[in-house]
């Protein structure tokens, strides 16, 4: 299965963010999207998500039975910042995520199975959201986004505001997940896109392109990404 | 000083002139004529320059002349029978030196005085002189102004009307005074936008004094307020020495705005925390049902706080009213008659009554922030179908919720109507009793159609949606417009059921058709 987007652009005001985006993502692999502050990675998670319309272009799904447009169940969104609803403990949570989705989730198991797969206490299950801690909030945003395995998984930032256990055990988790899916991770960490990924792509004045990591070590590899985002830079 | 003085103004007015700017650019339609680079644009500067010093020098007055005109001039010529002189200075005496303490200006947790002090890093204590001793100079000429017109017309003499800025003035720099040497003395400060107990206590016991006391009869004699007068402005030229002397203002102020919500991100803050506190923590809220019924009971639920219970409580409120006025009718010949006339003409009038009580805006707020914020960054909840869904679910609910209040206002006038001699039209009964209903399911579905239909908020929670605001104070406007009219209870009553009728049947439509599209996260 291939993610392919195909001349997608997209401008606020007279301002080109997105110029002209085109770009085949490949199952089973983890992408790293680096891009410098407001190079508009956010802004391309939107699109992609329908959260904004997107000026031009389009984007689809290459199965094997052919193309077909991408569903809105077709995409996992995470954000930076964890969205959940406060109102509800863990458990409801899920529960509820469950009783909608649970034609197009795959192998269905019990509640508790999810909890451990993504290590939250059992005391901490029947919580009000309100309380749980950032991290937590940001474990159960990722595991909704797991149950249902939407082919397609935008991670914004994810695990830049994690500590340093919950941000292995989610790289442990992403790793685990990432067969027959496409995962597009958003970073301004290098070296967290490095140890992650399996591709590195730039976002750069409006345009996707992917950085060839060759027979480069990962210290040559930085240096190049850097020149890269420079150049470009140097052009305007 | 002089820097500070010019640098700390004109970044006031840059502040102001860019929020003119702003709102300029927020007007529907009328808004995307102006370019994008609109702060760029130098007419355009001119033109919200000189708008921002009209309303430097209008404002020295608007506010002063309202309070005089409410507050002391037109509350003192309700007491018809004292010597309005008394009066007049009565109520100034009292509500001054209340007001003294409750705005002291030096106080006051302003944006600007963030940005000046904390962000550009001026000199705390030049920057607070100089704004205080601009904001003592305004009310001196302010007060000096309104005192002088409505003075003379209360009757008092020139003298006394030139009396009362410097009294004010010296009321408010002895309060300021005060506060500091708390201050300075046990590390204490007033918080004027959250006060405590006692201070409502007192302001309550001034309150009462001023307007109760003259009602019964007791006015301070004329001469004892003016001498009493007298005494502030000593105690104030006194105050002058402590205020300049005091070597604290750069720790006072990171308190005072530490407290207050003037910074950007901390108001946001707010607005969740207000709006996560009214989640029950009971835990032992469960439901049965399954999906969006599930969702939707659980909120209704954990929110009953500011729904269920406070609809509850405004209903029974509705039922004692209803019961006292039964009671006023079977007793009181008098009252009868004129319950009888009202009901016949008043209708308009329970407008603006179910427009204060509904629980549509709380409801829809609530469910932004503690629901929709949220969950609306998940595709599967962003499906058409599951929007719609969702949609006839909550309104269901907010029409049950609004429904009682209005329901028992219903078939209380129609009771009362009976009580009071009845009409000859039996039809007004009927339409009583459905109107008010009616009326109830108008303003549920209003709010939450242009909940949907405009979905206000951005991810931080603000409202972004200027055409969502200018309809809120639409909605307000027109209610408040209808307390003045009279027409017969029978037509107004058919023309309500007919035009909410078919408000919401159009108002449906256009959520079936829009809202797929629009309900979703602003930008």
């Amino acid at each position: 299965m291939r993610f392919v987007i195909d001349h997608l652009a997209k401008r606020f005001g007279g301002k080109e963010v997105l110029k002209d985006i085109s770009f085949g993502f490949e199952s089973g692999k983890i992408y790293g999207l680096l891009g410098r502050n407001g190079a508009g990675k956010t802004t391309l998670f939107n699109c992609l998500n329908r959260d904004i319309r997107m000026d031009a272009g389009a984007f689809f799904l290459e199965t094997e039975q052919g193309r077909r447009d991408v569903r809105p169940e077709d995409i996992g969104y995470v954000l930076s910042a964890p969205t959940v609803p406060e109102f509800l403990t863990a458990r409801e949570f899920l529960k509820f995520f469950i009783d909608i989705n649970e034609k197009t989730i795959p192998d269905l198991r019990p509640l508790d199975e999810y909890f451990e797969l993504v290590s939250i206490e059992p005391e901490d299950r029947d919580k009000l959201l309100k309380d749980y801690s950032h991290g937590m909030k940001n474990k159960m945003q990722m595991l909704v986004n797991l149950i249902a395995k939407p082919p397609v998984l935008l991670l914004d930032e994810p695990l830049t505001s994690l500590d340093v256990v919950v941000a292995e055990e989610m790289k442990q988790l992403l790793r685990g997940q990432k067969e027959g899916r496409i995962i597009l991770f958003s970073t301004h960490i290098m070296d967290l896109a490095l140890d992650l990924c399996d591709e590195i792509v730039l976002l750069n004045h409006g345009i996707l392109e992917e950085i060839d990591k060759a027979n480069l070590d990962s210290q040559e590899f930085k240096q190049r990404i850097i020149a890269a985002l420079r150049e470009e830079d140097d052009h305007e | 000083m002089n820097r500070t003085l010019r640098l700390s103004f004109s970044l006031k007015n840059a502040y102001r002139v860019n929020s003119i700017l702003y709102s300029l650019k927020q007007i529907p339609f009328l808004g995307r004529l102006f370019p994008d680079v609109l702060y760029q644009v130098r007419g355009l500067k001119i033109f919200a320059n000189v708008l921002s010093v009209i309303w430097e020098i209008v404002s020295i007055f608007l506010g002063k002349l309202l309070y005089f005109l409410i507050m002391i001039a037109g509350a003192a010529a309700l007491y018809e029978r004292a010597d309005q002189e008394a009066v007049f200075l009565h109520i100034l005496f009292l509500l001054t030196m209340v007001g003294a303490f409750m705005n002291t200006y030096i106080f006051n947790p302003t944006r600007d005085k963030y940005y000046a002090m904390f962000l550009m890093r001026m000199n705390a204590r030049e920057y607070t002189l100089i704004h205080y001793a601009y904001a003592i100079l305004r009310v001196l000429i302010g007060f000096a102004v309104c005192a002088a017109v409505f003075g003379r017309m209360s009757g008092l003499a020139i003298w006394q009307c030139l009396l009362i800025p410097f009294f004010t003035v010296g009321m408010k720099l002895t309060a300021a005074a005060w506060y500091l040497y708390r201050y300075e003395k046990y590390e204490e400060l007033p918080n004027e936008n959250d006060m405590n107990r006692l201070s409502w206590i007192l302001l309550g016991l001034f309150l009462a004094a001023a307007y109760g006391l003259p009602a019964m009869g007791i006015v301070l004699p004329e001469p004892v307020s003016t001498a009493l007068m007298v005494l502030p402005i000593l105690s104030g030229a006194l105050s002058v020495k402590r205020i300049l002397g005091f070597a604290y203002y750069r720790e006072v102020y990171q308190l005072v705005l530490a407290q207050s919500a003037v910074q950007m991100d901390q108001a946001k803050k707010a607005a969740k925390t207000q709006a996560n506190r009214y989640i029950a923590a009971d835990t032992g809220i469960t439901s049965s049902r399954k999906g969006y019924e599930y969702l939707n009971e659980l909120f209704i639920k954990r929110h009953r706080k500011i729904l269920w219970k406070s609809s509850l409580r405004i209903a029974a409120v509705c039922l004692v009213l209803t019961v006292a006025a039964v009671f006023g009718v079977c007793l009181s010949p008098e009252i009868r008659e004129t319950a009888n006339r009202m009901i016949l003409t008043w209708l308009p009038y329970f407008v603006f009554i179910l427009y204060s009580i509904n629980r549509g805006t709380g409801f829809t707020t609530a469910l932004f922030i503690n629901c929709d914020h949220s969950l609306l960054t998940y595709s599967f909840y962003k499906q058409p179908a599951h929007i719609l869904r969702l949609f006839r679910i909550r309104l269901r609910e907010i029409v049950k919720i609004n429904l009682l209040p209005a329901a028992i206002l219903g078939a209380g006038l129609a009771l009362l109507l009976y009580l009071s001699g009845g009409t000859q039209d039996v039809l007004n009964y009927v339409v009583l009793v459905i109107s008010l209903p009616c009326m109830s399911i108008f303003f549920s579905v209003h709010y939450l159609t242009i909940y949907y239909l405009l979905q206000p908020y951005n991810a931080g929670t603000e409202i972004k949606s200027a055409t969502y605001r200018l309809i809120l104070m639409a909605t307000y406007l027109v209610c408040f417009y209808l307390m003045r009219v009279q027409m017969s209870t029978l037509l107004f009553g058919v023309m309500t059921i007919a035009f909410s009728l078919l408000y919401s049947v159009i108002a449906c439509v256009l959520v079936y058709r829009y809202a797929p599209k629009t309900f979703r996260l602003r930008n």
